[in-house]
């Protein structure tokens, strides 16, 4: 009898270790094991640990601090559930091999639209419920069936205003142009973006670029390889433009506003013909919180999220509704805002879903 | 038991807990990547075939052996000279600078590459110096091409280099060199004939350490590179976690593996191996 009790309170005990992530999970298993509980006793608890919280999948740093404060603390007051984070960045092919391996330990990942084509009909991702998540609350057609967008970011450039102060840069076609505009500059090395950004250069509508003329848009990369130079990552092309490396950037359009502060306004950021991408917030297939998730992508599309992103993190909203909340000192960074909407282009998730890994290996090795 | 004794010998017992760890641990591996590249995305020998079919994936290998050469040769010169000096200096100075070449394998090999940025990059100190007293007009491009890349693996290599020469270097019988002064060589006699031969294994040993590690090198490409350099390991992240074309990454992975193998074996036919990794040259 006495065993009985000391077996119930060591597993009450263990079990909320397990929870508040103090034990993992085989040390449980193994104390279930040990003490004869059933199996299928042991599973109930199991997912109801797990749903007390949602753990999200993203890059870490700032969006760490920015997602918890501007949707964990409004999905925590409707829904009563926690909001955990795995910082290791949701790449394609992580979440592959999370999904395929079985051990599925994230629930949201803050990805690409383009992953959602890519990886939805391979069966490593979960629908989009739609009956919880409005698909008014994004830009047309960038509600798919497995990952919907919830905030745009941009590939903008900026220039030197010390090199071109007189005459400046207006458009991609400058941005190719190394003639009139002689310097060296940074492209982004994963394809994306660039390539859009040299088919309107070579003179295609931003309307018409899909689909992407590789050929051609290859060729006018080539044409400025000898005066340019590629980044990987945001901080890359940060420390290549504030250390006057490059006189014009490919940038993350979010960065803008950090550049022209931290080059005290040498370099300017440049919105038109900028290209709008859809970040999308994807659900990797079987994720421990189950639908619960859903309401957490739902809390992630109202207003108030929305904007606590943009003044937080920089990323634009997606909502269309929060387009004209948009503060006036975020105008000119903020892709959508009414001072930029009419000058940008949009991406087309399907293309780069069905043709990205080709469209990559295809402009590194023009680069390279 | 005892019938089995006799076919094997104990001793196979104790190690063999350790022998099965490596067969799962590391051969197991291996074997699945192997697998990998010629099944997925279908079955053939359809990713070794991509070899063929364009220059780009030649051209990327073809890159990474270059770099690794000419890391590998300056980094051994270096390194030997840094050996040589480190023997022949007084134990004093030695324990300095083995103390310095150990601290360098403590600092990150990011920091290491973010550090040349600052020295020879087109705002470094360096170029602004040139710059300032003259001697320039327009900053050298040091850093963001192939010679950025050369600089930053070749200062990594040398204490990596270092290492198995100086083992080599000490156990080297110091009257031998007299008794060639003695007998009538002159000092660079002695050091072309008898010292450079004796310290072949150590020199062998760290040509092929730096060469096989310089393979593997992503981080340093990729930043000092400008994204021009691009190298096997930097391709292969990239077909593993962007691209999603994990047969063509298990297939660069495989020829890197057998391109190593076969350097072994070529180098096996010339002199005996085991001396390199520390055996007695029977």
């Amino acid at each position: 009898m006495h065993d009985k009790q000391f077996k119930k309170e060591m597993l009450a005990e263990s079990a909320q270790a397990f929870r508040a992530g103090r034990m993992d999970r085989r040390t449980f298993l193994a104390l279930c094991g040990a003490s004869g509980v059933a199996m299928n006793a042991v599973l109930a608890g199991d997912a109801e640990a797990a749903a007390d919280h949602v753990v999200m999948w993203n890059w870490g740093g700032q969006s760490e601090e920015c997602h918890g404060s501007a949707i964990g603390e409004a999905f925590t007051a409707k829904t009563g559930k926690g909001l955990k984070f795995d910082t290791s960045g949701p790449l394609e092919g992580k979440i592959k091999e999370m999904v395929d391996s079985g051990n599925v330990t994230a629930d949201v990942a803050d990805a690409d639209l383009f992953n959602a084509v890519s990886l939805g009909p391979t069966g490593h991702l979960e629908p989009i419920d739609y009956s919880v998540v409005s698909k008014d609350k994004t830009l047309p057609g960038y509600a798919l069936e497995y990952g919907v967008s919830i905030i745009l970011y941009g590939y903008a450039f900026v220039y030197d205003t010390e090199a071109y102060g007189d005459n400046p840069p207006q458009n991609w076609a400058d941005f190719f142009d190394t003639e009139k505009f002689p310097g060296t500059r940074a492209l982004y090395k994963w394809a994306n973006g660039s390539l859009e950004a040299a088919l309107m250069a070579d003179g295609v509508a931003g309307s018409d670029l899909y689909p992407l003329d590789m050929d051609r848009a290859l060729n006018k990369i080539q044409s400025i390889k000898d005066d340019s130079l590629y980044w990987g990552s945001g901080s890359e092309v940060h420390s290549m433009v504030v250390n006057n490396e490059v006189s014009m950037a490919i940038i993350w359009q979010n960065r803008g506003r950090n550049i022209e502060n931290d080059t005290d306004g040498q370099y300017k950021l440049v919105n038109n013909q900028a290209m709008a991408m859809p970040g999308a917030y994807i659900v990797p297939k079987g994720n421990p919180a189950g639908a619960a998730v859903m309401d957490f992508i739902a809390t992630a599309q109202d207003i108030p999220a929305q904007l606590a992103l943009l003044d937080c993190l920089g990323m634009t909203p997606s909502n269309p509704e929060a387009f004209d909340q948009i503060p006036e000192d975020q105008q000119p960074y903020a892709i959508t805002s009414a001072m930029n909407i009419d000058k940008i282009v949009y991406n087309d998730p399907e293309w780069w879903g069905n043709n990205g890994g080709d469209a990559v290996n295809a402009f590194l090795e023009a680069i390279s | 038991m005892q019938a089995l004794n006799r076919h094997i010998h104990p001793g196979w017992l104790i190690i063999a807990p350790l022998l099965l760890m490596v067969v799962a641990l590391y051969l197991g591996p291996i074997l699945n990547i192997l697998w990998l590249s010629v099944t997925d995305p279908e079955p053939g020998f359809g990713n070794y075939a991509k070899l063929t079919e364009g220059d780009a994936l030649i051209r990327i290998v073809w890159t990474t052996v270059r770099i690794c050469i000419i890391t590998t040769v300056f980094s051994v010169i270096f390194g030997y000279s840094i050996a040589y000096a480190m023997v022949h200096c007084h134990q004093r100075q030695k324990t300095y600078m083995l103390t310095l070449l150990l601290v360098s394998f403590w600092i990150s090999i990011l920091v290491r590459t973010f550090a040349w940025l600052m020295l020879l990059g087109r705002k470094g100190l360096v170029n602004v110096t040139l710059e300032d007293i003259g001697l320039v007009a327009e900053p050298i491009a040091f850093m963001r091409n192939e010679l950025g890349v050369l600089i930053g693996m070749v200062h990594y290599m040398i204490p990596y280099a270092v290492l198995p020469l100086l083992v080599s270097m000490q156990s080297i019988d110091q009257r031998v060199m007299d008794a060639s002064r003695n007998l009538g060589a002159s000092g660079s006699q002695t050091f072309w004939r008898v010292y450079l031969p004796m310290t072949m294994p150590g020199l062998v040993a760290s040509t092929l350490l730096v060469f096989i590690l310089s393979l593997g090198f992503y981080v340093t490409p990729a930043v000092l590179g400008g994204g021009k350099v691009l190298m096997v390991a930097e391709y292969i992240s990239v077909q593993l976690l962007v691209t999603l074309k994990w047969g063509t990454a298990a297939m660069l992975a495989a020829i890197m593996l057998f391109g190593v193998l076969a350097m072994l074996w070529i180098m096996s036919r010339f002199m005996k191996l085991s001396t390199v990794f520390g055996g007695a040259a029977r």
